[in-house]
């Protein structure tokens, strides 16, 4: 993204729009808002990365991670850092996996469907909508028509399959278990971006983890913030929002950041919110804003990711080729489900030093055995789940006393997994050992894991009952906004980014009607 | 030039190339190459303007440079050394900085040996010395009596006949353009921004009589570039160490590579191919150059104490079981401590990174077994969260903490490009411009750029 013919603000200015964050939250808005005209300002705590920043290396390209400690607590301790969290120009889509289900309308009712759980505000069809625009603005393959869904289809034609999803199709294939190619926003020819330039096709590295660096895989540096500042909007990046200042009426009048470690104070009319499910919060917490009702911090959700590893005759060799290039949407309401809900399945190509963490953490392994599955990773193929999270008041996100190198206080996230959960996760992980033990695998391997940082921040029609409405708007202050995975009443089975990105282009025209008004 | 090679860790033969000093040729180190071979082959190169490239072109610092990495790239192969001799110490720390940073198409190189070196910084030199030997080209080569003053000068004994006439005509035959260049800009030039720290096992001797650049001075001069350098003095010895001592300098090479340079595992040829190449970018490759060094046995732990550490590569030791030569997997890790770096998140339950170490090694050497086969059970116990040890951790903490340090010593072992090729991943090598990644993806296929030891065959025609 060149940045060098950005229109720039002074402090003193009073922009119509600051936003926190420029990642699938905050960056789709502040597009929206400065094509409307507003003056905004996007925030980011994280520095500006050209392609050729990115490195396929795994250790070194934590540097687009959010690496700045996190305490996790509870019986499910949830892993941060490369696991989900980014920071940088683009937020945590330099890092995302491109996967790209669309949320399912089943999962956005839950609570009408099974009684448990919690239903979305918002329309369906409406949020829907507005997932199509952002199919469409970012650049989506997947297949047409889309089993699942056969009136979709997609601009660009599939990812090609890897020997994961090869395997995992074959499995599938022998139980009677529907799969496709997954949707992905990774171009499988190049495209001309607006205000961008061309971003290129995938040359199947399979490192999109590490940040594309052909431009293939949509972030938001590529798509909604290069759009953003040919409308005149500013992205100011290594800037760390620590502080945000009432006017007498207690309207946010401006926002306290510090960049060369120096303190400065942007004035604006109004405040949006896109730090995401733990920097949002904490924010809050910090301010001690809009947290009346005690909602800042609650509910925290995480989807269940547990994989299942198969171990086969011939290099599987995963780490070539989009991940996760096949999915399954057959097990998102099994017929013998004993849960509320359902759970996406996918297969999984991994990068070396990713597996290593998963063996360790999630398959408690070392010493021989620990070397032993290293030395056979080139030979296992994977199989994962993205499951919903029902909302429980114990899991939470608080401050601890310890401070982070800006002298905000530290998050703790307390997690652990509820009984629907569990319930899911068991049927998940008996579905996948059919599926691999179908597909050939001479033995396999379960890994427990976590992913995402989800609620903290719900939106609710009932200001006691959660931290904005059902516009993303704070039920105490009426010119500050949330917009990114904070606000999800629960956490769907989707993976998030498309959905925030749907939610955060409906935030911009909700704040638009507001001013309207 | 000796052919013997000797092996090296892993059974690659370790080379040792070595740039000379001004005036100089790759033949001042053949008694050296002699002396040593069988330990370390030994080969010199001839820089641009002396020795049989005396009739090379030009011979400014950056050219210099570019001559010693082409022929490097030519002819290195398998794990080697870089040395050098008084100026040509200099030309090795600037082509050594570009290898660490992957800005070069080489890999492998392990360890520096250099000789009365030329720093990186303007060399202390006094100017009527410099304008004297200036004046010995002004009228073209360097004359018979000019050449003998400059040994006699250089020299704490008299030089052996073989040596003499050698160094005689070495300069006798050194273009006055080269020897002009080095003197008024290459000896001036201040290269230490583009040297940098060097944190790589460096061997640096000295003599005793020299001047300038001799033992007293040398631990000034380099100690910020190199900080793991030896300095290994000669007595009774001035600057022209290859032709005056190469017996010494022999014997200190030799206990410099036991003990500094021939640890660790060696990256195989085919996998040294594939870093070298195109498909590599320069950063991922200095990346992978500076993790292939050989750890620092003598290791100053700068979060954790000695015992510490010590216990720590006990536990590395049944986590991460190595074969063969081992990396340090422990000092790797309170390296990365020490630089602040995690995984971006701790248990609730534990303290900061540092201190969670240092209690949790604390709480198990409270009741560490001295018989090694004990330590695994004890070890499992802690990991499981059943240990029953009264200590600044509790059962709970430990086996938390213990999750954060498998995962951290696993991580800094599979970091390295040796335990990339061991497990067969070539995914490192998706770079050049274009950008290329992987065309072939099915199961039980490489593409034909790939090592063998990834498995599979290569599709070709209309198997593919």
């Amino acid at each position: 993204m060149n940045l060098e013919a950005m229109r720039t603000f002074t402090d003193d200015e009073i922009v119509d729009v600051v936003v926190i964050g420029t990642g699938a939250g905050g960056a789709p808005l502040t597009a929206e808002l400065a094509r409307k005209g507003l003056t905004v300002v996007a925030l980011e705590a994280g520095r500006h990365f050209s392609l050729d920043d990115l490195t396929p290396d795994e250790t070194d390209a934590v540097e687009i991670n959010w690496m700045s400690e996190r305490l996790s607590g509870g019986d499910d301790p949830t892993a941060f850092g490369p696991n989900n969290s980014g920071r940088g120009v683009g937020g945590s889509m330099l890092h995302w996996g491109a996967f790209t289900p669309r949320p399912d309308r089943r999962d956005l009712a839950l609570k009408t469907e099974s009684g448990v759980g919690r239903d979305w505000p918002i329309d369906p069809d409406e949020l829907l909508s507005y997932v199509e625009r952002v199919e469409g603005d970012i650049g989506v393959s997947g297949p047409s028509p889309y089993p699942w869904d056969p009136s979709r289809t997609y601009a660009y034609a599939p990812a090609k399959r890897n020997a994961p999803a090869n395997l995992v199709a074959k499995g599938c294939d022998a139980l009677g278990v529907r799969w496709a190619d997954a949707p992905a926003a990774v171009l499988t020819r190049a495209r001309l971006q607006d205000h961008h330039g061309e971003r290129g096709a995938c040359v199947n590295c399979g490192e999109c983890h590490q940040g594309c660096r052909v431009d293939a895989k949509a972030s938001t540096a590529n798509t909604y913030l290069p759009a953003a500042v040919a409308s005149g909007a500013e992205i100011r990046s290594e800037a760390m929002v620590h502080g945000i200042e009432l006017d007498a009426r207690g309207l946010v009048e401006a926002v306290v950041y510090r960049k060369g470690g120096v303190d400065r104070r942007q004035r604006c009319r109004a405040l949006v919110l896109a730090g995401g499910g733990v920097e949002t919060p904490r924010l809050l917490l910090h301010t001690g804003l809009a947290n009346d009702s005690g909602q800042v911090g609650r509910n925290f959700l995480a989807h269940g990711a547990t994989q299942v590893w198969g171990r086969f005759d011939e290099p599987v060799r995963g780490h070539r080729g989009y991940p996760s290039s096949l999915i399954s949407e057959d097990m998102m309401r099994p017929a013998d489900a004993d849960f509320a809900g359902g759970y996406l399945v996918q297969s999984l190509g991994v990068m070396p030093l990713t597996f290593s963490t998963t063996l360790v953490r999630g398959g408690g392994l070392w010493g021989p055995e620990l070397m032993q599955r290293l030395d056979q990773a080139r030979f296992m193929a994977g199989i994962g789940i993205n499951a919903d999270c029902l909302p429980s008041d114990d899991n939470r996100l608080e401050l601890v006393d310890e401070l982070d190198e800006f002298g905000i206080p530290r998050a703790r996230v307390t997690f652990t997994a509820g009984e629907n959960e569990k319930a899911i996760d068991k049927h998940a992980t008996a579905f996948m050992l059919r599926v691999m033990e179908a597909a050939g695998a001479r033995e396999t391997m379960v890994l427990a894991r976590t992913a995402h940082t989800i609620g903290t921040c719900r939106m609710s029609d009932d200001p006691s009952d959660g931290v904005v409405d059902a516009d993303g708007r704070s039920h105490e202050i009426p010119n500050l906004w949330i917009c990114d995975n904070s606000v999800f009443p629960s956490a769907i089975a989707a993976n998030p980014a498309l959905t925030i990105m749907a939610l955060s282009l409906r935030t911009a025209d909700r704040f638009l009607a507001s001013a309207a008004a | 030039m000796p052919t013997d090679t000797a092996p090296a860790p892993g059974g690659a033969p370790l080379t040792l190339y070595m740039l000379h000093a001004l005036g100089a040729s790759a033949g001042s180190f053949d008694r050296l190459a002699d002396e040593l071979a069988g330990v370390v082959h030994v080969v010199g190169i001839d820089l641009p303007g002396f020795g049989s490239a005396a009739s090379a072109p030009d011979a400014t610092v950056d050219e210099t440079v570019d001559h010693v990495i082409h022929r490097l790239a030519a002819h290195a192969r398998g794990p080697w050394m870089l040395g050098g001799h008084s100026m040509g110490g200099k030309i090795a720390a600037l082509v050594a900085s570009r290898v660490l940073r992957g800005d070069a198409p080489l890999f492998g190189l392990r360890g520096m040996v250099l000789m009365a070196p030329s720093p990186p910084r303007p060399e202390p030199m006094d100017e009527e010395r410099r304008a004297l030997m200036l004046s010995w080209v002004d009228d073209g080569a360097i004359s018979e009596a000019d050449a003998e003053t400059f040994i006699d000068q250089n020299t704490a004994e008299p030089l052996d006949a073989g040596a003499q006439s050698l160094a005689l005509a070495d300069l006798r035959r050194t273009s006055p353009t080269a020897w002009r260049a080095w003197l008024e800009t290459g000896s001036r030039v201040d290269a230490t921004a583009a040297v940098g720290t060097l944190d790589v096992p460096a061997l640096v001797i000295a003599g005793a009589d020299d001047a300038d650049l001799g033992a007293s001075a040398q631990p000034e001069l380099l100690a910020s570039v190199y900080p793991r350098a030896h300095f290994v003095t000669l007595e009774a010895t001035g600057h022209m160490i290859p032709l005056e001592r190469h017996l010494d300098a022999a014997a200190a090479i030799s206990r410099f590579v036991a003990e500094e340079v021939g640890v660790g595992p060696v990256v195989p040829d085919e996998w040294v191919e594939l870093i070298r190449s195109e498909r590599v970018d320069a950063r991922v490759r200095g990346a992978l150059a500076r993790r292939a060094l050989p750890d620092d046995h003598g290791y100053a732990p700068a979060v954790l104490d000695m015992a510490q550490l010590t216990l720590l590569r006990e536990i590395a030791d049944l986590v991460v079981p190595q074969e063969g030569p081992a990396i340090d997997i422990a000092a790797r890790v309170d390296a990365q401590l020490a630089r602040g770096e995690g995984d971006g998140w701790r248990n609730a339950d534990l303290p900061g990174d540092p201190e969670a170490y240092r209690r949790g090694l604390d709480t198990l050497a409270a009741a560490w077994p001295t018989d090694p086969s004990e330590r695994s059970d004890r070890l499992k116990a802690a990991i499981e969260g059943d240990s029953d040890l009264d200590g600044p951790l509790d059962a709970a903490q430990l086996k938390a903490w213990l999750e954060d340090a498998r995962n951290d010593l696993v991580r800094q072992w599979l970091a390295h490009p040796a335990s990339m090729a061991r497990v067969g991943y070539d995914g490192f090598a998706t770079g050049g411009r274009p950008m290329r990644g992987y065309v072939e993806l099915r199961l039980g296929r490489r593409e034909d750029w790939e090592p063998a030891n990834v498995g599979g065959t290569i599709a070709t025609g209309d198997a593919a």
